[in-house]
C-alpha cells in the first residue's frame, strides 16, 4: 500500500473508542473460510481502511489494524465466515480494487505470507 | 490546477480544470474499455442476463488481472469456475462506476454524493491499478521512484508522463478518500 503524496500530515480527529463488531465474535472452528487482503503498492492506506470501515462496518481502530496487518505483514484476514459468505465479501472487495482471495481456515498458523514483491494470484 | 476534495455542506467538493477533466474522462473511458466484455455471436441471452459466462477465463493482461483477480490462491480451477459465475458483474458493477464519474466530469460544479463520491473512489483506484502496472510498480520501492516524478515540464516520454499522471490521479483519490473518511465520522 501507499501513502498519501502530498496532502501532507495526517489530520484525522481520533475521536474513536474502538467498538467490537458481531463478527469479531465468530471463531475459526464454527465458520470454515477466511477472507484474505493482499498487500499491493498502489491502494493507498487510507482507501484500504475507508473500505474496511464502510463494507464491514469496522470501528476506524480495528480497520487501521487490519490495514497495517496487510501492509506490514503482505496479507491480513478480514472477516471470517461461510464459503457463500467470505466469497461474496471477495467479490465485494473486486469491487473496491482491493486484491482479496479466500482460503480455508487452518485452525491457527495460516502460513504463507505474500509479503514483498506484489506477487498476483 | 486542481483542488483537492472537501467534505462540506453540500456534500464532496472538488475543482478541476477543463484538460483535467479531459485526462480523466479518457482515463475512465480506457479503463471501461478495457473492461467490457467481448460481443459473443452464439450466446446464450438468458446466461447472459443473469451474469454467467461459461467462456470466462482468467486475464492474460496483468492490469486486467489486477482488476478480475482469481478468488483462491492456489487453486485456480475453483477460480475459474467462479469467475464463470461473478466475472461479468463485476466487469458490469465496474464499468458503471467509471461511467458515472465519467458523467459527473460534464456538470460544471463537482459536487458529488455519497453515490458519487463511491463511484469516483473505485473509478479513480481501478484507474490507478491500471497505470501501476502499465509503470510495472511491482513493490514499495518503485512506488517511491514514481512519486519522485512530479515536474509536469520533464514529461519527455510516455513513461515519465504516465508517472505524471499516475501521481495525479493519487493525489486526486487520497483527497477524496480524507473528504469520504470526514463524511463518514461527521455522520456517527
Amino acid at each position: 500500500m501507499t501513502l498519501s503524496v502530498a496532502l501532507g500530515p495526517d489530520t484525522r480527529e481520533s475521536t474513536q473508542t474502538g467498538t467490537v463488531t458481531s463478527t469479531d465474535v465468530l471463531t475459526a472452528p464454527d465458520i470454515p473460510w477466511n477472507l484474505v487482503i493482499w498487500n499491493d503498492p498502489v491502494n493507498l492506506m487510507s482507501y484500504v481502511s475507508y473500505v474496511f470501515r464502510s463494507y464491514f462496518g469496522y470501528s476506524e481502530a480495528k480497520a487501521n489494524k487490519l490495514m497495517m496487518e496487510v501492509h506490514k505483514k503482505g496479507r491480513s484476514i478480514v472477516a471470517h465466515g461461510s464459503k457463500e459468505q467470505v466469497e461474496q465479501h471477495a467479490v465485494a472487495m473486486h469491487g473496491y480494487g482491493l486484491w482479496a482471495t479466500v482460503e480455508k481456515a487452518t485452525g491457527g498458523t495460516g502460513s504463507g505470507s505474500g509479503k514483498g514483491k506484489g506477487k498476483r494470484g | 490546477m486542481a483542488k483537492a476534495f472537501k467534505y462540506g455542506l453540500k456534500g464532496i467538493k472538488g475543482y478541476l480544470e477543463p484538460a483535467e477533466r479531459e485526462l480523466l474522462r479518457s482515463l475512465f473511458a480506457d479503463v471501461i474499455s478495457m473492461l467490457e466484455p467481448a460481443e459473443r455471436a452464439n450466446e446464450d441471452p438468458l446466461a447472459a442476463l443473469v451474469g454467467l459466462d461459461a467462456d470466462a477465463r482468467e486475464p492474460s493482461d496483468r492490469a486486467l488481472r489486477r482488476l478480475l483477480p482469481n478468488v483462491m490462491k492456489n487453486d485456480d480451477d475453483a477460480s475459474l469456475e467462479f469467475r464463470r459465475y461473478t466475472e461479468r458483474s463485476l466487469r458490469e458493477s465496474k464499468i458503471g462506476a467509471l461511467k458515472a464519474a465519467a458523467l459527473s466530469l460534464d456538470r460544471e460544479d463537482l459536487v458529488l454524493t455519497p453515490a458519487d463520491a463511491r463511484h469516483w473512489a473505485t473509478a479513480l483506484n481501478d484507474v490507478r491499478l491500471v497505470l501501476a502496472e502499465r509503470l510495472d510498480i511491482r513493490d514499495d520501492a518503485d512506488a517511491d521512484n514514481v512519486h519522485l516524478m512530479q515536474d509536469w515540464s520533464q514529461a519527455e516520454d510516455v513513461e515519465s508522463y504516465l508517472a505524471l499522471v499516475y501521481n495525479f490521479t493519487t493525489w486526486l483519490q487520497e483527497s477524496l478518500v480524507q473528504a469520504m473518511v470526514h463524511s463518514l465520522d461527521a455522520r456517527r
